[in-house]
């Protein structure tokens, strides 16, 4: 397991340095090439200027130049913003790229765990109304053009029901008089989800050591999960942040729907069809014939192993799903590294672009190697 | 006289028997695909798009829409402008069917006028990727070696490549219009995935006899190339045309929805017009519904159509998935 | 003595688009307790509809649209899920016709085997069926430790093993082993049939071997039935059905099997094609390929009547072809 870990990390390691090779030298390509891009900033001092120069080797050969690079992105020296000046780029990103992975793995677990149970239950009762149902809103959701989406959801939450906050990451009125950061609030906020993910995790793992039987596993996860978020609950309750904590949800649930739905129908169709393959294998009518519920087989032996597929769609998927997280933020005015990167390339601002970029980039190679992880974990097959 | 017509037959021209029996495997292949719903809905709705573009256009615009003398009312997509209407945009009237938009635009001349350019750049994108990904699927799967292991890991690296933002920043150094966009959408996708789904069909043709006997027979290996394995993986290469061409208009329509191109008109253009004048906005978004609804519609069943017909192909191409 | 399994004029039959397959069509039998019995036919017979009637494991389109199956005098055919739930595997287990995918392979399969048991028997706990697997494997002639293993780190033949300790597992009255060997070498098929059939005699389980392959049932059943196009055409003790067979379907079966003793024989092959089972006709169903048919077995169905005792069979001519064969040797 360990060594399938290490070799995945590897093999995402060299993807990295390709990427950023990729980049660099498309960026280089340009008119005027990288040097251009980092110094025609009319903020920028003579000073300023050579300290770049110098920091990214421009005046040196291109090799020399893509080996600072590659140097600089590690050590997460990417340069200064000529919008923000004379903020970093990096802090930019450390400030966005938070948000924007909150936002994906909230959006992906809820669209995963929705997909994956409707299209399971599609696939196990067919011929149903459900069915034609489902299957049509699934491919609808799939083919839509992402910002009509958007549009109908802020519509129809925000105007017509007017339910919901349709932009802005929080509302300004409340935070006045404040006198901490948003920055501050969220990152408690993404502290006590981490939290109370990984005790549920912990638990998961202790339950499966402790006990076989399924009552006593569930028993065991359910009152843990309860547990963690009454108290994650009771913290915030006292804090002085909790209101500021509610209306960053708060501001965050259209956001999250809309990234939700993008990738929902993807898992729900592929989950169905891998499905209705499952249930034709032979081990399905062993565990028929062994009189376990028919719950049991469903859940245990069917969806178990037609989940498999869906994990590796997952991946294949998720240039669609990070485009699409890209138009939400623009489209709330979300701050994360969605409306970075587009708003940076619309102001002309070089620097922060391409590191967005590149940060872009990692994010998705590490989404990779976490659902890489995720499936070593769930197929043996693949534990060698 | 009965061998004289059995050696007419004989003497066929292999060029008209080779005609004949591809029609013979395209009536059968059009069997299955017609007995899958999705595909014949999207071919439908495909069909009717390119009559709405390619002709009615030109018919309306060469006589209802044609400039009149007195310089009033102009349906031109780009330029035009109806000086008989006060507030615009305008709801639909039976002078403009769908409206004006903010620009005192015809909305339906827009939408028509945007269509042969979106299956221009669909077609053009999927061609190139196609063209590469056959190419090099067949190459790497003929040769081995170090050639295939250097692309699949490339493929990878294009499978993950985060292509819309790529775009984005490239439209901030470079001006990108429909010719360039259709290129650079072309180019990379041509690297990706549809390179190992290739790349796997072709082994398993390489391994075929035929191969072998014409090895034996002293064909070089590009002729083997072309001639023996590229026909064979050519239907799946069509089938995966039409999921780029999906991906290609997808493209092209959000980054114009963003403003980021530089053309003329599209109907992501029409969204980003009506975005950027501030009639998307909020509550206006109900009213103003004939600024955004028609081209977003446009985009996505054109959009979701190509899907449609890939999924009625897989089921001609892909024989697991077929019906009993 | 009370027969554990009793089959009374089954009639299972499938709903198709192009209309309704017959495939097992007024099927009736016996098991007494401690029995073997083998059923033999031609693929696509219906033997395997017959098994899965009898677990009610029906796929969407198949009913049984009469007859009754009595598993210690309840009837199977008439019980709701759960009560079918609580026969399965505690009182007929099954084993498959395709090893290499009857178990789940994310699952390990010592694991497998012990979901089973805690499913029927709640009482007991973990360590204790860990202890029965373990007991389980040594009998089928597997190492406990390959109990944590996972089915891709078995062997073909181990895994034929595995089922067979699974099917053991709940200590059921009945194991309906469905060509348990096909997927399997010559030499392991042997091994592991015979072991079965130690196994069996061991327990005093009642049996019913499926097979197309008449060699292999001979070798471990008391009593065999065959099977013609949904219906048993000759049902009597091993013996009997390979000393006097009177079904002429019977004599082409085992005319069709090479045998390693005895006598050289030219090996003869049925003439013409195993009928259809979609819209089947109402004459004898074997006929058209019946050298011996006259023009009754073109107009009606034979009846299934025992023409000695314990010997079942459904023709209008088994004298005839006693006599016919008597004349051949």
């Amino acid at each position: 397991m360990l060594k399938y870990i290490g070799k995945r990390l590897v093999q995402i390691f060299i993807l990295l340095v390709v990427y950023v090779a990729v980049v660099f030298f498309l960026l280089h390509s340009m008119p005027g090439g990288i040097k251009a891009m980092l110094t025609t900033n009319p903020n920028l001092t003579p000073q300023a200027r050579d300290s770049i120069l110098h920091a990214f080797g421009l005046d040196q050969s291109l090799w020399v130049q893509f080996l600072t690079y590659l140097k600089n992105i590690f050590t997460l020296n990417l340069g200064v913003s000529f919008s923000f000046y004379p903020t970093p780029v990096w802090s930019i990103i450390a400030e966005r790229l938070p948000r924007t992975i909150f936002l994906f793995a909230t959006a992906t677990l809820i669209s995963f765990f929705i997909g994956f149970s409707s299209g399971k239950s599609l696939a196990w009762k067919r011929g149903k109304v459900s069915e034609y149902v489902a299957t049509i809103i699934g491919v609808i959701t799939y083919t839509v053009f992402t910002p009509l989406l958007i549009f109908v959801l802020i519509w129809f939450f925000g105007a017509y029901l007017g339910i919901l906050p349709i932009n802005q990451f929080l509302n300004p009125d409340l935070w006045v008089n404040t006198t901490f950061d948003a920055q501050t609030v969220f990152l408690y906020l993404l502290l006590t989800v981490s939290i109370v993910g990984a005790a549920i995790l912990f638990s998961f793992i202790v339950a499966q050591k402790v006990s076989h039987r399924v009552k006593t596993k569930k028993i065991i996860l359910y009152t843990s999960t309860a547990i963690a978020s009454a108290l994650s609950i009771f913290w915030w309750a006292i804090s002085p942040y909790g209101i500021y904590g509610a209306d960053i949800i708060w501001h965050m649930v259209l956001p999250v729907l809309s990234v939700a739905i993008i990738s929902y129908a993807g898992t729900m169709l592929v989950m169905r069809d891998s499905m209705l393959e499952t249930i034709k294998e032979d081990f399905i009518t062993t565990a028929r014939a062994k009189g376990l519920p028919d719950k049991v087989v469903r859940d245990k032996h069917a969806a178990r192993t037609a989940m498999l597929p869906v994990i590796t769609n997952f991946v294949l998927s998720m240039g669609f799903v990070v485009s699409g997280g890209l138009i939400t933020e623009s489209l709330f005015s979300w701050p994360g590294m969605g409306m970075t990167l587009l708003n940076a390339t619309l102001a002309k601002d070089y620097p922060l672009a391409s590191g967005a970029l590149i940060f872009t980039g990692i994010f998705v190679l590490f989404a990779h190697l976490v659902v890489d992880i995720v499936y070593a974990f769930l197929d043996p097959r693949i534990r060698y | 006289m009965k061998s004289k017509e059995n050696t007419k037959e004989v003497f066929e021209s292999p060029l008209k028997i080779r005609m004949k029996l591809a029609w013979r495997a395209f009536k059968e292949n059009w069997k299955i695909f017609s007995e899958s719903k999705i595909g014949v809905l999207g071919l439908w709705i495909v069909i009717t798009f390119a009559i709405a573009g390619f002709v009615v256009y030109p018919i309306l615009a060469s006589t209802v829409w044609k400039p009149t003398l007195s310089g009033m009312t102009s349906y031109d997509p780009v330029t035009g402008y109806d000086f008989t209407t006060m507030n615009n945009p305008t709801p639909p009237s039976w002078h403009h069917l769908l409206g004006t938009d903010p620009l005192g635009r015809d909305v339906l001349a827009q939408l028509l006028y945007s269509t042969p350019r979106e299956f221009a750049l669909g077609i053009l994108a999927a061609l190139i990727t196609v063209f590469i990904g056959t190419v090099i699927g067949t190459v790497s799967a003929y040769y081995g070696g170090v050639v295939d292991t250097f692309f699949m890991r490339l493929a990878d690296l294009v499978l993950l490549f985060p292509f819309i933002p790529f775009l984005i920043v490239l439209s901030g150094m470079i001006q990108i219009d429909l010719l360039r966009l259709a290129l650079i959408i072309g180019l990379i996708s041509g690297f990706g995935g549809i390179t190992i789904v290739l790349r796997s069909q072709a082994m398993v043709v390489k391994v075929k006899p035929f191969i072998e006997s014409a090895k034996v027979s002293g064909a070089s290996n590009p002729y083997i190339i072309v001639n023996h394995i590229i026909p064979n993986v050519m239907p799946l290469s069509f089938l995966y045309m039409m999921f780029n061409v999906t991906g290609a208009i997808f493209s092209e329509a959000v980054l114009s929805f963003f403003g980021l191109l530089n053309i003329r008109m599209s109907w992501g253009l029409m969204i980003y017009t009506a975005d950027t004048a501030g009639y998307i906005v909020g509550g206006n978004i109900g009213h103003y519904w004939w600024l955004w609804l028609p081209p977003g519609a446009a985009i996505t069943l054109l959009c979701g159509a190509f899907y449609f017909i890939g999924r009625g192909l897989d089921e001609v191409v892909n024989p697991r998935l077929r019906r009993r | 003595m009370r027969p554990v399994l009793e089959v009374k004029n089954l009639k299972m039959y499938y709903n198709t688009r192009a209309g309704i397959v017959k495939a097992a069509d007024d099927i009736s039998f016996t098991l007494a307790q401690g029995e073997s019995m083998g059923l033999v036919g031609e693929s696509g017979c219906g033997k395997t509809s017959v098994s899965m009637s009898i677990m009610r494991l029906l796929a969407e389109n198949a009913n049984i649209v009469n007859g009754n199956i009595y598993f210690k005098g309840k009837d199977i055919v008439k019980l709701n899920d759960e009560e079918i739930n609580k026969i399965r595997w505690a009182g007929i287990a099954m084993i498959f016709q395709a090893a290499m995918n009857s178990l789940n392979p994310v699952y390990k399969v010592g694991d497998q085997i012990i979901e089973a048991i805690l499913a029927h028997e709640p009482n007991v706990t973990f360590e204790e069926s860990r202890a029965r697997v373990a007991e389980l494997y040594k009998l089928v002639g597997l190492d406990p430790k390959r109990m944590d293993n996972y089915p891709h780190e078995y062997s073909g033949g181990m895994k034929q093993r595995a089922i067979i300790a699974m099917s053991l597992s709940c200590n059921p009255d009945i194991i309906i082993a469905d060509e348990p060997t096909t997927a399997l070498d010559v030499i392991v098929q042997d091994m592991i049939l015979k072991e079965m059939a130690k196994i069996q005699k061991k327990l005093n389980m009642s049996m019913i071997y499926i097979s197309h392959d008449i060699a292999v049932i001979a070798e471990v059943a008391e009593k065999i039935a065959i099977m013609y196009a949904g219906k048993i055409v000759e049902l009597s003790d091993a013996v009997t059905v390979f000393k006097k067979p009177a079904h002429p379907y019977t004599v082409g079966l085992m005319s069709s099997f090479p045998s390693i003793h005895g006598e050289k024989k030219k090996l003869v092959t049925i003439p013409g094609e195993p009928p259809n089972l979609l819209n089947a006709p109402d004459h004898c169903r074997f006929a058209p390929r019946c050298p011996f048919a006259t023009k009754e077995c073109w107009e009606k169905m034979p009846l299934y009547e025992e023409i000695s005792p314990n010997h079942f069979v459904a023709c209008f001519h088994p004298q005839n072809l006693r006599k016919q064969v008597s004349k051949d040797a």
